[in-house]
Order: structure tokens, then C-alpha cells, then sequence
């Protein structure tokens, strides 16, 4: 039954990154297109951008949303892959284990500077 | 008593690349598994660099950004964004057949019989054309806005 909410999950989560990621993407590479509809990305990797975007909350909200979702999306995907190759349980449950300890960690490090430049 | 044994479809390691006897829709599969790594590892090396060089100040981000310029960079980026233009839409197509959409009627079976697969397959076709044409459209971006 857990694994069937994981994999709801998993669906949910991958319908939300197609919508969040389109939207950084489309801002940040798709800029001479953009320019073309008479939108100004200006230079959207330029410094001056990215610290104006990183002082709006709604940016550091959605990064910070896109962020949870594709890493429970990326890891749980790489979980069922290397659970596919180790039949072994007690395997099965040390990378489970691991995988949650990668995903905090890069969680805690991808929040904490979106925050830190949002408040200062 | 002969004993029936469940018929071996287990393709092993040689399954990542080769499909055996399945068809387009394994290769689909495939690649989906494929680009699904491929972009985990840009997301570790994304997460990187948006965090310990960008808190780093202007000069270490401006440096970063200048070598991620060099067009070998240049074109690993066109091909992670191609990688998610196909996994977010074969994605929605997986979830939308997991659901019991775009899936057909159901008919009797009569020979020459048409299995669900090939009932949905023009869907499938659409779908890769449209990721062909979304290739091109940002493939004309990253050269309008420099290699």
C-alpha cells in the first residue's frame, strides 16, 4: 500500500515539475524566442537578474516548491531503479535510507540560499 | 506431469538498450529511464552551482556563468532541455494511459486483432512529433542567442 502512494506520488509530482520547470525554462533559455513575442528576459543569468528575481518571494517560493518536487520525483525514480537491481530487503531499505539522507541534505542546501538572499 | 513454465520475457542488463522482441513503446521506456538519469545528474551539478558559487558573490557567479558559455556546455544544455521536453511529455503520456485515457474502445476480438498498444499508437506518434518540433523550436533559440 506505501508503495502505491509513493507511486501516486510520483505521478502527482511529475504533473507539477512539467508545469514549474516549463516556466523556468521557458525564462531561462528561451529568452531570444521570448524577445521575438516582445518579451524582455534581459539577460536572465546576468547578476542583476538573478538577485532581482531572488528578492521577489513569489521566485523563492516557486524555486523552492520545484525544488521539493523534483527531488522526491528524481529520487524516488533513482530508488525504483536500484531497487529493480537489488532483490535483497535489507539492501532495499539501506538505500532507501540513503536516499532520504542525499534528499534532506541537498534539500537544506538548495533552500537555505534562496532564503538567506531573500532576507538580506 | 510436464510442468508449464511462465514464459521468459526477463531481458537482464542487455533490457537498458536492447528490447527483444518489444516494440517502440520499450524504447520509449528506455530513453525515459535514460533522460530521467540524465537530468538527475544536471540537477546535482544545477544545485551546485546555484548554491555554493552563486552565495559566493557577483565575480565568482559572473566567472561561472562565463565558462558555462563555452559551447560544449552550450550544447550539454540543449540536450538537457531536449532530454525534459521528451521526458515531461512521455511522462504525461504514461500518465494518462495509467489512468485509462487515450487507451480506445474496446472490440471484440477479431482477427487481424488490434492490441491496446496499437490502438494508442498514433498518439504515441503525435507525441513524438511533437517533441521533434519543440527540439527545433529551442535548437533555433540556442542559435539565434549564440552557440
Amino acid at each position: 500500500m506505501r508503495n502505491t502512494y509513493l507511486r501516486l506520488l510520483q505521478l502527482v509530482t511529475g504533473a507539477l515539475i512539467a508545469v514549474l520547470l516549463g516556466i523556468h525554462i521557458v525564462i531561462m533559455h528561451v529568452d531570444a524566442i521570448l524577445g521575438f513575442f516582445g518579451v524582455d528576459a534581459a539577460k536572465p543569468t546576468s547578476w542583476g537578474a538573478m538577485i532581482e528575481r531572488a528578492s521577489q518571494g513569489i521566485w523563492a517560493g516557486l524555486y523552492i516548491a520545484l525544488l521539493v518536487f523534483v527531488l522526491y520525483h528524481a529520487f524516488n525514480g533513482l530508488r525504483n531503479i536500484i531497487l529493480e537491481l537489488t532483490p535483497s530487503v535489507k539492501t532495499g531499505r539501506i538505500v532507501t535510507w540513503v536516499i532520504i539522507a542525499f534528499g534532506i541534505i541537498a534539500f537544506i542546501g538548495g533552500t537555505y540560499v534562496p532564503v538567506a538572499l531573500l532576507v538580506s | 506431469m510436464k510442468q508449464i513454465r511462465p514464459r521468459q520475457n526477463y531481458l537482464g542488463a542487455g533490457g537498458w538498450v536492447w528490447a527483444g522482441k518489444y516494440k517502440l513503446e520499450r524504447y520509449l521506456y528506455l530513453l525515459h529511464r535514460i533522460t530521467g538519469l540524465g537530468i538527475l545528474l544536471f540537477l546535482l551539478i544545477h544545485l551546485c552551482i546555484t548554491t555554493i558559487f552563486r552565495i559566493q558573490g557577483q565575480d565568482v557567479w559572473e566567472a561561472t556563468i562565463a565558462l558555462l558559455r563555452n559551447p560544449w556546455f552550450r550544447f550539454g544544455e540543449y540536450l538537457v532541455v531536449i532530454a525534459f521536453i521528451y521526458h515531461g511529455l512521455n511522462g504525461l503520456r504514461l500518465i494518462l494511459q495509467e489512468l485509462g485515457f487515450a487507451l480506445g474502445r474496446p472490440t471484440p476480438p477479431i482477427y487481424p486483432y488490434k492490441d491496446s498498444l496499437r490502438k494508442k499508437r498514433p498518439w504515441t506518434i503525435t507525441m513524438l512529433a511533437v517533441i521533434a518540433i519543440l527540439a527545433a523550436v529551442v535548437l533555433f533559440d540556442f542559435i539565434v542567442g549564440g552557440w
